[in-house]
């Protein structure tokens, strides 16, 4: 199978400076990823790379097995939002996401629809050097969903949002892949994408350090789901009887399975909990502990 | 491509830089159309008309800038990712630009010498001057000055692809074009070679502007635009090559 997303191998050099190093992973239909590593890792390289903008040192990036320059209509195939305020200070945000509508071949109609989805239809007609970081944010998003596309690259589109806008931004991932779309979501805090990604592709100094579902990372990280409640000893029984690796006694913190494989269980027993909640301060320092090597902020 | 083509002229004619250029451009030659109709005087055996219509020849700087503008702007904004987001292949957007870019050349060209032959024309015949020109020869300058101002366009995207800088790709170009040539033909040899086949020598052969009686006379109209055609080819196929192999970093 083909698939939506496929990094191989991709090396990037500026120069002396080793961006990307031998980066390969995949990304498939209906699965958010989240992709992450600290401020100069490498991850805007890669997405570049991906989207036709940087050209590789070595290796490949496919688009379902295309590489992006031989896409035939990439607009609806990809949509893309990368660093925010790609914009011109004198153009209205109308005019911009229309320009780009125009030479994609879209409706004028459609890039209103979008507006309006991302809630900039009041602010549309005002020109984009006023525009507030999250507004342009917005905008970036209403580009990439011009064409309606199968996949959706993201680099850091949390920057700038206020809580409303990034729990807004979850949801519409969240929305995005039950449709079947792929999504790829780049981000220097972990926080930020622990409830949004399947899986994760921790990436430091260009090199891959650490990819897999979500639940594997937070496995091996020592955290888990720590559940609480009346049935929690049934819940522990059952689980442990899956093959589950299950610690505590009365509060228990279970570390290889899922919030959502957990919540099935309790719902085919018809048991009652009260609390099932995501250890998440290990979850941080797994990522700390993975990508510290390059050692303090850059 | 004439999709990509619109969408270039949408861009272009959404900033407000856009009016300032060509407002500019009708605003300045016209007022010097206006006042040297109103206050010049001619001799017998003068062209008025000719020389009013080589003011119009100022069109040419702001359609140069506005070509310039078309590349350069979306470096300096970022917006070059989300352009080839759309339009991956750079070849492509290029041409989109050196179409837009081209149109735009040549209705500026066109409202200019338009405006400036009609204009000057009743100011003179209100004065009881004669313009000077059959209309052939009238025709043959507004052909030839709305080209040039075409093609200067076209050159300023490829100066634009060349070298991405605005600041520093309007800055030398204007130089070179106003200072650095003049100055260079204070080297006799290279004068020889300059006042025929210079950005300026191959302007005056191709809007008419220049003196056949010079010691240097200009090519014919169509030599000297085919010449200049030339350079835009040389300095746009640089700059696509440029930015097909440019790695887009923001």
């Amino acid at each position: 199978m083909t698939h939506a997303i496929e990094v191989s191998n991709l090396t990037k050099r500026f120069g002396d400076v080793l961006a990307v190093d031998d980066l390969s992973f995949t990304v498939d239909e209906g699965r958010i990823v989240g992709f992450l590593g600290p401020n100069g890792a490498g991850k805007t390289t890669t997405l570049r790379m991906l989207l036709g903008l940087v050209y590789p040192t070595a290796g490949s990036s496919t688009i379902f097995g295309t590489d992006y320059h031989h896409l035939d209509d990439p607009v609806h195939k990809v949509g893309a939002v990368l660093d925010g305020g790609m914009l011109h200070p004198g153009r209205t945000g109308r005019n911009h996401l229309r320009a780009l509508a125009k030479a994609a071949g879209v409706s004028g109609t459609r890039s209103d629809e979008l507006l309006q989805l991302v809630a900039l239809t009041d602010a549309a007609n005002r020109r984009a050097g006023g525009y507030s970081l999250g507004m342009r944010q917005r905008l970036g998003l209403a580009a990439a969903l011009l064409g309606d596309p199968h996949v959706l690259v993201l680099d850091e589109p949390a920057n700038g949002l206020d809580p409303q806008g990034i729990r807004w931004l979850r949801d519409f991932l969240r929305s995005l892949a039950r449709e079947g779309r792929a999504v790829l979501v780049s981000s220097h805090v972990l926080a930020e994408v622990s409830q949004t990604a399947d899986d994760v592709v921790v990436i430091n100094r260009g090199r891959s350090v650490a990819q897999g579902t979500l639940t594997e990372l937070i496995a091996r990280s020592g955290g888990g789901m720590r559940v609480a409640g009346p049935d929690v000893r049934r819940l522990r029984e059952l689980l442990v009887a899956d093959g589950a690796n299950v610690s505590g006694d009365g509060d228990i913190v279970v570390r290889d399975r899922s919030g959502e494989d957990i919540g099935r269980v309790i719902a085919e027993n018809q048991l009652v909990v009260s609390e099932l909640t995501p250890v998440g301060s290990s979850l941080e320092e797994v990522f700390f502990e993975l990508t510290e090597a390059g050692g303090g902020p850059s | 491509m004439t999709r990509l083509v619109t969408a270039e002229i949408f861009k272009l004619r959404t900033t407000r830089t856009f009016y300032g250029i060509v407002g500019g451009a009708l605003g300045l030659v016209l007022l010097i159309v206006v006042v040297a109709s109103a206050t010049a005087t001619w001799n017998p055996g003068d062209t008025p008309l000719r020389d009013l219509l080589g003011i119009s020849g100022f069109a040419q700087v702001f359609a140069l800038v506005l070509g310039i503008l078309a590349l350069t702007s979306e470096f300096r904004h970022g917006t070059i990712t989300p352009s080839l987001l759309v339009v991956p292949d750079r070849v492509r957007l290029t041409l989109a630009k050196l179409g837009a870019s081209l149109a735009i050349g040549l209705a500026l060209g066109l409202a200019a010498t338009g405006l400036t032959a009609a204009i000057g024309a009743a100011i003179l015949n209100a004065r009881g001057i004669d313009t000077g020109l059959t209309g052939s020869q009238l025709t043959k300058m507004i052909v030839g000055v709305t080209i040039a101002t075409a093609l200067y366009a076209a050159l300023g995207v490829g100066v634009g692809a060349l070298v991405r800088n605005q600041v520093g790709a309007i800055v030398g170009t204007l130089v070179y074009l106003f200072v650095l040539e003049n100055l260079l033909q204070i080297v006799k040899p290279l004068r020889d070679v300059l006042a025929k086949y210079g950005f300026g020598g191959v302007g005056q052969g191709l809007t008419g502007t220049g003196d056949a009686g010079a010691d240097h006379p200009p090519l014919g109209q169509v030599s000297a635009g085919l010449v200049l055609a030339g350079y835009c080819a040389i300095f746009l196929i640089a700059g696509i090559a440029m930015m097909k192999r440019r790695d887009i970093t923001a």
